[in-house]
C-alpha cells in the first residue's frame, strides 16, 4: 500500500526566487526504507519535508503538483535534534513520551510505546537525565526514540546519524531496517553512503532539486 | 594579512579535572597535555564525555575539581570573552554560533570583535569555498553549508588554538576536503588543533595524534600520522 505518492510535485519556500524541488514524482509504501542522498543543497531535506506533509503545512512555502498522504501517523527526525526538543520536559523518560501522550493515548498506551521506543533507540539507561545535559549523538539517539514512539507508519529522518559514534550509527540504520520491515515506510536522507545502502531497498539521488538517478542503492549509491 | 593565525600555537592542559550534570559523573579526574601546534582527535562513544572537556578551554564548562590552562591562561581567571583571543571553538550544534544577516557579517563577528579587522575575511570565505554565498542568510542555506560557516567564522578569529566539536558531521566528501585544506593550512602554521569527531576519513586526514575518552576517562592516546 502506497502511504506517500508524489506526482509532478515542486515546492518553493516562502521568498525564494526558484523551487527547492522540482517535478518529482516519488511512490513509498509499506515496508520500503528509500535513501535520498546529493550534493549539500539538492533538496534531499526538502523532499523529506513535502513528503511527510511538513512543508507546506509548518514550513511556509507553495506547493505544485500532486500529493497524496495516506499514512495516519508520520514522524520526522530533523538533522538539528536540539530544535527538535519540546523545552517542556526534564527527563528523557517524559520527552520520549511527550508526543505520543499530546495525541491523547492513554497512558498505559504511551508508557509503553515510550519504553519500548527508548530500548529500540538504546537511550532506556539515560531516561531519568535532563535532556538539556545530554550529549549531542545522546540527543539525536533521544529525539529518534521521541519519533519511534509515535508508531510511526511514515517516518522521514534526515541525516539522524550524524553524530553518532561509529556502533550507535551501525545500530540505528539497523533499527530502520528493522522498523520498515515490521511495516512502517522510511525516508531517509543522509551522506552516510556507506550505511544506507546496506539497508535501504531504493535510493534516490538529487541534484538541484530534481531526481538524477533512482533505483537499486548499489547503483544508485556507488 | 595571513588568514590563517595570529599567533602560534598554545600548549593546553587540563590537570586531574572532574565534572558532573545534575549528579551524573561525566569526567573523572581526567589528565592531559597537548603541546603547541598538534593535531589532537577526541574519540569515544557518544556521551564519553568528549564535549564536556573541550567546553572547559573556554570557560563555558567549569571544572568541580583540577585545573586548565591554555598557555600561560589558567582558565579558572578568564570569562569566555577573554578566553576567545586564543582559543576558537566551533560548535557542534552550529546554529548555536550564526545570528548575524549574511554569511559574510557573520564570518567577520568575531574578528571584529578581536579587533583583528576583516582584511582577511574574503581569504577565508574563498577557502571554503563560500564567496558566492557571502550575501545570503545564513539560515537560507542548508544545514551542512551553515555548519561550513559557522567553522569559517571560527578559522576568521586566526586564534591560537582550534577546537572544533564535530566539525564534519553531515557532511559528503567535497565539503569535508574543504575543511580539511583549511585546517592543514593552520597546523603548518602551528596551530593547535583539536577536534572531537567520529568522521575517521577526518581524523585520519587531521590528526597527529588520538586520544579515546570512554565514561569519563581516557583509555588510549596514540601519536599518529595524518594521511595525505
Amino acid at each position: 500500500m502506497s502511504l506517500v505518492r508524489l506526482a509532478g510535485a515542486s515546492f518553493t519556500y516562502a521568498g525564494a526566487d526558484a523551487p527547492a524541488l522540482r517535478d518529482l514524482t516519488l511512490e513509498v509504501g509499506a515496508g520500503e526504507l528509500v535513501a535520498l542522498a546529493g550534493p549539500a543543497g539538492a533538496g534531499t531535506t526538502t523532499l523529506l519535508l513535502v513528503a511527510g506533509g511538513y512543508a507546506p503545512r509548518v514550513i511556509a512555502g507553495t506547493l505544485t503538483g500532486e500529493r497524496t498522504i495516506a499514512a495516519q501517523r508520520p514522524a520526522i527526525v530533523f538533522a538539528t535534534p536540539w530544535t527538535q526538543l519540546t523545552g517542556l520536559c526534564h527527563t528523557v523518560h517524559a520527552e520520549v513520551a511527550f508526543g505520543p501522550a499530546s495525541h491523547g493515548r492513554p497512558r498505559e498506551v504511551v508508557l509503553v510505546a515510550a519504553e519500548r521506543a527508548m530500548r529500540q533507540a538504546q537511550v532506556d539507561h539515560l531516561e531519568g537525565r535532563d535532556p538539556a545535559t545530554l550529549s549531542g549523538g545522546e540527543l539525536q539517539r533521544v529525539i529518534v526514540a521521541s519519533a519511534l514512539a509515535l508508531e510511526p507508519d511514515l517516518l522521514v529522518l534526515d541525516d539522524p546519524a550524524a553524530e553518532l559514534d561509529p556502533a550507535a550509527a551501525d545500530g540505528l540504520y539497523r533499527l530502520l531496517r528493522e522498523v520498515a520491515q515490521a511495516g512502517a515506510a522510511i525516508l531517509v536522507a543522509t551522506p552516510d553512503l556507506e550505511r544506507v545502502a546496506p539497508v535501504a531497498t531504493r535510493a534516490m539521488w538529487l541534484e538541484g532539486g530534481r531526481v538524477v538517478k533512482d533505483g537499486a542503492p548499489a547503483e544508485v549509491l556507488a | 594579512m595571513t588568514a590563517v593565525a595570529a599567533a602560534a600555537g598554545f600548549p593546553v592542559r587540563w590537570e586531574g579535572v572532574s565534572f558532573a550534570y545534575a549528579g551524573d559523573d561525566v569526567l573523572h579526574g581526567v589528565s592531559l597535555a597537548i603541546e603547541a601546534g598538534e593535531s589532537v582527535a577526541l574519540l569515544g562513544p557518544n556521551g564519553a564525555g568528549k564535549t564536556t572537556l573541550t567546553r572547559m578551554l573556554m570557560g563555558l564548562v567549569r571544572p568541580r575539581a583540577g585545573r586548565v590552562t591554555v598557555g600561560d591562561w589558567d582558565v579558572a581567571a578568564k570569562r569566555p570573552h577573554q578566553m576567545a583571543a586564543r582559543v576558537g571553538y566551533a560548535f557542534q550544534h552550529a546554529d548555536q554560533q550564526l545570528f548575524a544577516r549574511t554569511v559574510a557579517a557573520d564570518v567577520a563577528f568575531g574578528p571584529t570583535r578581536l579587533g583583528l579587522g576583516v582584511a582577511h575575511v574574503p581569504q577565508v570565505l574563498d577557502e571554503l569555498s563560500l564567496r558566492a554565498e557571502a550575501g545570503r542568510h545564513p539560515y537560507d542555506l542548508p544545514a551542512p553549508l551553515r555548519k561550513v560557516v559557522s567553522l569559517a567564522g571560527v578559522l576568521a578569529m586566526r586564534t591560537g588554538v582550534l577546537v572544533l566539536d564535530e566539525p564534519t558531521a553531515g557532511f559528503d566528501r567535497d565539503l569535508r576536503a574543504r575543511v580539511v585544506a583549511a585546517l592543514r593550512r593552520r597546523l603548518d602554521a602551528g596551530v593547535t588543533v583539536i577536534s572531537v569527531s567520529h568522521d575517521l576519513h577526518f581524523v585520519r586526514a587531521t590528526a597527529t595524534r588520538e586520544v579515546t575518552l570512554d565514561r569519563g576517562r581516557i583509555t588510549a592516546d596514540r601519536a599518529v600520522s595524518p594521511s595525505l
